[in-house]
């Protein structure tokens, strides 16, 4: 995919029909499955973050809307005492951008799914993977592959060893290169030196099909993540047989993006050639009981934007619209 | 074949180009011997539909970050100075060099440490404001992108930051080191997209990088 920079892009009338398209076929699709719409307003009030587009309303400081999970669980806490359990949105966020290609206003079109604290979540994650692997065929791609990852094989293990701050953020950052000598650098000197590193290598070890868990036999942590693995391994068994011909399912074991969010399985969309991905999401049960719910919550968002792109540039990878 | 599916390998040039090439000889990835002597800066390899791009170091992560190239080697002086989202799969292990604190013979650290204005010249700023900041000190830092070794015996710094492989240009330019800040080495990137979207493609020319340069380094 060619770089461009499209930091405000402008829509003409293909890509701008097609978005319109879109948008419309995935609430349709979000709606059959019991999803009902959601618009938290473009203007937030509350928590602006650095990298959001930030203005003075008088002599309030605002943000337009950066993040539609957090504006919507913005949205949820306070309208309601008892969580909808599912919703969906649609519209654009703005964010400055990490990358110089990418674009501040992105459209995006996402679904959550919500329940009280302590129900098994297990058929929730289940039901969010069922819904994405539908999208590439609603989307018109001809062929994707679909990423499941567990943000707490990661996660357990640092907090297992008491490693925060600093040198967590290091180990993840060099999970997330993929560079298993970088998490020993990182460890250098430490008691859990050399059991970070055995586990990195057993993360990084694989990316492939169901066959990649088995991996996670070498870390040292293994015992530890016993649960996870068993609910991987339930998931995969339970997507394997109603995988649709054009997508491939991989389990990537080191999925660390979005760490400090996430706390259990993710998942992230794909088209083979793609630079960035489509969609992702994954299970945050951490949200809603920092903002004083007692609710979990999991859910994924479509890059729209990517996916436009991706359309212009390398039509080949879509089929033809009949 | 055609152009749009080759796959392209941003090797570097200059140092790490020089040790690479040898490296390379006799291996798929070998390149192409007339092609390297020509001008050219995109030279087919000894395997169908992969290319190499010859590229400065310092521009060669944003060719693999934007998926341009689908694989790179370059070192980590230059990945430690630049914010790029890539890949960084494996240390190869060859182009170990140092980066170093290097001043006047007689000048020692001591007495850098104690100068009310130190000016560091250099090509690496972030690695260089790291160790100021993890040894407490100030300096005012003079970006330089070449020929640092002249700066101090010309007046324009106290110091320089540069890397150091046999010491063999600083003894030729009466400068020693003073203190080592950092390691370096030859790194195998990768492009995150093409990697994550496409890694039975890429993988295999990953992993045979990888061995043919444990076997010889």
């Amino acid at each position: 995919m060619p770089v461009r920079t499209p930091h405000f892009p402008d829509l003409l009338f293909g890509s701008a029909a097609r978005l319109r398209r879109w948008e419309g076929t995935l609430m349709d699709l979000f709606a059959a499955h019991g999803y009902r719409e959601l618009h938290p307003s473009l203007v937030l009030r509350e928590a602006v973050p650095d990298g959001a587009l930030r203005f003075f309303d008088g002599d309030d400081l605002v943000a337009l809307r950066w993040d539609f999970t957090m504006a919507l669980a913005g949205l949820l806490t306070r309208t309601f005492s008892e969580p909808p359990d599912r919703v969906a949105y649609a519209g654009a966020v703005f964010r400055r951008p990490v990358q110089p290609w990418e674009a501040v206003e992105r459209f995006e079109v996402g679904c959550e799914r919500i329940q009280p604290h302590g129900e098994s979540s297990a058929e929730a994650d289940t039901e969010l993977a069922r819904l994405l692997m539908a999208i590439p065929g609603v989307l018109g791609l001809k062929s994707a592959i679909l990423h499941l990852g567990n943000a707490a094989l990661v996660r357990r293990p640092l907090e297992a060893e008491g490693l925060s701050g600093d040198l967590a953020d290091a180990v993840v950052a060099a999970l997330s290169r993929r560079a298993p000598h970088r998490v020993a650098q990182a460890m250098e000197g430490h008691p859990a030196a050399a059991r970070m590193a055995t586990h990195a290598e057993a993360l990084l070890s694989e990316l492939d099909g169901p066959g990649t868990l088995e991996a996670l036999g070498a870390s040292p942590y293994a015992d530890l993540l016993k649960e996870e693995r068993s609910h991987m391994d339930r998931a995969l068994k339970g997507l394997l047989p109603i995988l649709p011909p054009n997508l491939e399912l991989r389990v990537d074991l080191a999925d660390v993006a979005g760490l400090g969010f996430y706390t259990g399985p993710t998942l992230r969309l794909w088209a083979p050639g793609a630079q960035q991905e489509l969609a992702a999401g994954g299970r945050y049960d951490r949200l809603f009981p920092d903002l004083g719910r007692p609710w979990q919550a999991a859910g994924f968002c479509v890059r729209l934007s990517r996916l436009l792109d991706l359309a212009d540039t390398r039509p080949d990878l879509f089929e033809q619209p009949r | 074949m055609n152009a749009a599916s080759t796959l392209l390998i941003a090797f570097p040039k200059g140092r790490l180009g020089d040790e690479l090439v040898p490296l390379l000889a006799g291996t798929p990835l070998a390149l192409d011997a007339t092609a390297l002597k020509s001008r050219v800066l995109r030279i087919p390899t000894a395997t169908p539909g992969v290319a190499a791009l010859l590229l400065k170091g310092a521009d060669l992560p944003r060719y693999v970050a934007a998926g341009v190239a689908s694989l790179g080697i370059v070192g980590s002086d230059t990945l430690d100075e630049m914010d790029m989202d890539l890949l960084e799969l494996a240390d190869l292990g060859f182009g170990a060099c140092r980066l170093s604190l290097c001043a006047l013979a007689g000048v020692t650290l001591e007495a850098l440490r104690a100068k009310p204005h130190l000016r560091l010249a250099t090509k690496f700023p972030k690695a260089t404001e790291a160790w100021l900041t993890r040894e407490g000190l100030t300096a005012e830092l003079v970006p330089l992108s070449s020929s640092a070794e002249l700066a101090p015996l010309l007046g324009l710094a106290d110091a320089i930051v540069d890397l150091v492989q046999t010491g063999g240009t600083l003894k030729a330019h009466g400068l020693v080191e003073t203190a080592v800040l950092g390691r370096s080495s030859a790194r195998l990137v990768a492009a995150r997209g093409a990697y994550l979207s496409e890694p039975g493609r890429l993988r295999p020319l990953a992993e045979m990088l990888v061995e043919a340069f444990r076997i010889k380094v």
